[in-house]
């Protein structure tokens, strides 16, 4: 038989009301998976925004002005927007100090139906010379630069389209392309799109079935010289050409930043006032367990105990009741913020996904603040009890 | 200086703003191994008396010195350990943890005074079986009696092997032969062991047993 140890005893005190221990930890469990869901979603939101962004490797991008809300949510989430600015610009941008590498990209939304056999797609015409943005993947998936009439389904785009065939034929604004290839998934809102070299666009215009003009682009990608901040290029760009907008890097996905601050807001707010709550629960728990065992407590502070071993031995009693609450809560949050995740649009758009490493360093958060909070709750009633004179709480009945 | 001086101890408890004398002003001497019997009134302070010098009532004034130091003056830490190693609790309530089997209950001082026994498993049995209920080991408290009971929370008391065993009436709700025994226990201990007895107890054959008898009156004690 096992030897009676502190752990053995707090044990069986946690064995005495099976109902109440239940609750405490079915609360604990609740506020640990509301915190784990809350810190998923954000952390998940922020990092795959930065993702995008880094992804794309310009350090500024410029639109059209007015563009700028167009130009965000057509790179990082999966909109049909389309937007255009004389190619001429191409030119003043060359002229402005700091800008290293340059290249442009013109969008067209398909409409189905109309002109085109596949669905509303988003296609992207780019500058196959002078291209950084398209050109890494297509080395990667394809291995060769794409020819006139051939087009690329981006990783999205060939879920959608069901592509899972190579070799496809399409018809694009009255114009025959054949899909040679998918490219890899990028996490930004290109995966969301049809690719082309621009060569393709003097046939689409002269099908006069789309609203482009010759000589359109949409949006210019900029890498800047070593040393050059981008923020402060950016303000002279905007400053000297002023039909133009221009995201940083830094900058991109603001919107998404700001409606994410509101929400992080609710969520703060939330797992506030739950933790307040579990905290006046777990200490009117262990109240009511102070005040019931006060005599047992007495008697074994005469038997010997000291203040510290009483700490020690209802201490252990709360850590496991808030351990198990706590990985309960972890394991019930992580698995609701993989199920919710699609019915969240925000995170629908952008492609979200939390690494291994980051999901264990919200699990940690999790069960250290689950069992924190039981801690606390449970340290006051105990602290009191610990206290009182051993002869007095053993005469109570 | 003797193993046991208590100076001047008084007690009073304040309830409602009135004012009741507990202990008042006893002071006494012990020397290590004796055999003192208290007897007295329902009322008359003689659990407030133990109490005080087994160190889980602190005295209104006073002094108890247990080889010369005062153990009122002891920390939470100190008298803790002072309670554990040399005090053995007899107490005049049931005082079992329902949660923990006989054997166990017998077992907890162990655990706040570590390092002392080794052989759990066979202390406890032996203390059982000493005590005459070594076939209850895994009851629990609701499962025996009240004088089996008390037989349990004897037998812990004796776990620390303590220098001095208080003990509030112990035999209070068992039968003649029982309580006979336990006499007999406590003597043997007393005598074997050296081991420093104050008995309380309403029944004046067993404190006629006693080397020294007292009786307590309104808080005083005096000899008899
Ligand atoms: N916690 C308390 N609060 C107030 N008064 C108390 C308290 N404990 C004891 N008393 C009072 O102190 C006096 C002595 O009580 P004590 O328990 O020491 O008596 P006793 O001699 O052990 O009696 P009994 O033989 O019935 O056990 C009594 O008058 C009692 O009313
Ligand atoms: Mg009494």
């Amino acid at each position: 038989m096992a030897q009676i140890s502190f752990f053995s005893v707090a044990l069986k005190n946690l064995k005495r009301k099976t109902f109440r221990t239940g609750v405490l930890v079915f609360a604990i469990a609740l506020l640990v998976s509301l915190l784990i869901f809350a810190i998923s979603f954000t952390v998940s939101v922020a990092s795959s925004l930065k993702k995008s962004a880094d992804r794309l490797g310009a350090d500024l991008v410029v639109v059209p002005v007015g563009a700028r809300g167009f130009a965000e949510e057509f790179l990082l989430e999966s909109k049909n927007t389309s937007f255009y600015m004389p190619i001429s610009i191409i030119e003043k941008v060359w002229e402005i100090e700091g800008i290293e590498a340059l290249t442009y990209h013109t969008y067209l939304s398909s409409i189905s139906g109309l002109c085109c056999d596949i669905m509303p797609t988003r296609i992207v015409a780019y500058n196959p010379k002078t291209d950084f943005i398209i050109n890494p993947w297509l080395q990667e998936s394809l291995g060769r630069p794409l020819q006139l009439g051939e087009s690329i389904a981006g990783f999205g785009t060939s879920e959608n389209l069901g592509l899972g065939l190579l070799d496809i034929e399409a018809t694009i604004f009255d114009n025959r392309f054949k899909i040679v290839g998918v490219l890899e998934q990028t996490g930004t809102g290109l995966d969301h799109a049809l690719f082309m070299t621009e060569d393709n666009l003097k046939n689409i215009i002269e099908s006069g079935k789309s609203p482009l003009k010759k000589g359109e682009i949409s949006i210019i990608f900029t890498k800047l010289k070593k040393g050059y901040d981008p923020d402060f290029v950016g303000r002279v760009l905007e400053g000297e050409i002023p039909e133009v907008d221009v995201v940083a890097r830094s900058d991109m996905g603001e919107k998404f930043i700001n409606t994410l601050a509101d929400i992080n807001k609710i969520f703060l707010l939330t797992t506030i006032l739950a933790s307040v709550l579990t905290t006046f629960l777990v200490w009117a728990i262990f109240s009511a367990i102070a005040n019931e065992r006060s005599k047992e407590i007495g008697i074994m502070r005469a038997l010997g105990a000291k203040e510290s071993h009483i700490v020690r031995l209802y201490l252990i009693e709360v850590l496991v009741l808030g351990l198990l609450g706590s990985i309960i809560g972890v394991l019930a949050g992580t698995y609701l913020s993989a199920m919710l995740a699609g019915s969240f649009s925000l995170l629908k758009n952008i492609s979200a996904g939390l690494t291994v490493s980051q999901q264990s360093v919200i699990a940690m958060v999790g069960l250290l603040v689950g069992t924190t909070i039981c801690v606390t709750g449970a340290m006051m009633p105990i602290n009191r009890i610990k206290k009182m004179e051993p002869l007095l709480v053993i005469k109570e009945e | 200086m003797s193993f046991l001086h208590i100076e001047n101890l008084t007690k009073t408890y304040t309830v409602d703003h009135e004012t009741l004398m507990g202990v008042d002003n006893v002071s006494l001497s012990i020397n290590r191994g004796e055999f003192l019997s208290i007897v007295g009134h329902s009322g008359s302070g003689k659990t407030t008396l133990v109490s005080i010098i087994g160190g889980i009532l602190k005295p209104t004034a006073g002094r108890v010195l247990l080889e010369g130091v005062d153990i009122c003056t002891l920390d939470d830490s100190k008298l803790s350990e002072f309670r554990a190693k040399r005090i053995g609790f007899m107490f005049q309530f049931a005082s079992l943890l329902p949660i923990l089997t006989a054997k166990e209950n017998v077992l907890l001082p162990g655990i706040f005074n570590p390092g002392q026994i080794t052989d759990n498993d066979n202390t406890a049995r032996g203390l059982l079986e000493m005590v005459g209920i070594g076939e209850k080991l895994d009851s629990y408290p609701s499962q025996l009696s009240g004088g089996q009971q008390r037989r349990v929370a004897i037998a812990r008391a004796l776990l620390n092997n303590p220098d001095i065993i208080l003990a509030d009436e112990p035999t209070g709700d068992l039968d003649e032969e029982t309580e006979a025994e336990i006499m007999h226990l406590l003597e043997e201990i007393n005598k074997k062991q050296g081991v420093t007895i104050i008995l309380i107890t309403h029944n004046l054959g067993l404190a006629g047993k006693a080397q020294k008898k007292y009786r307590m009156s309104r808080g005083q004690l005096v000899d008899i």
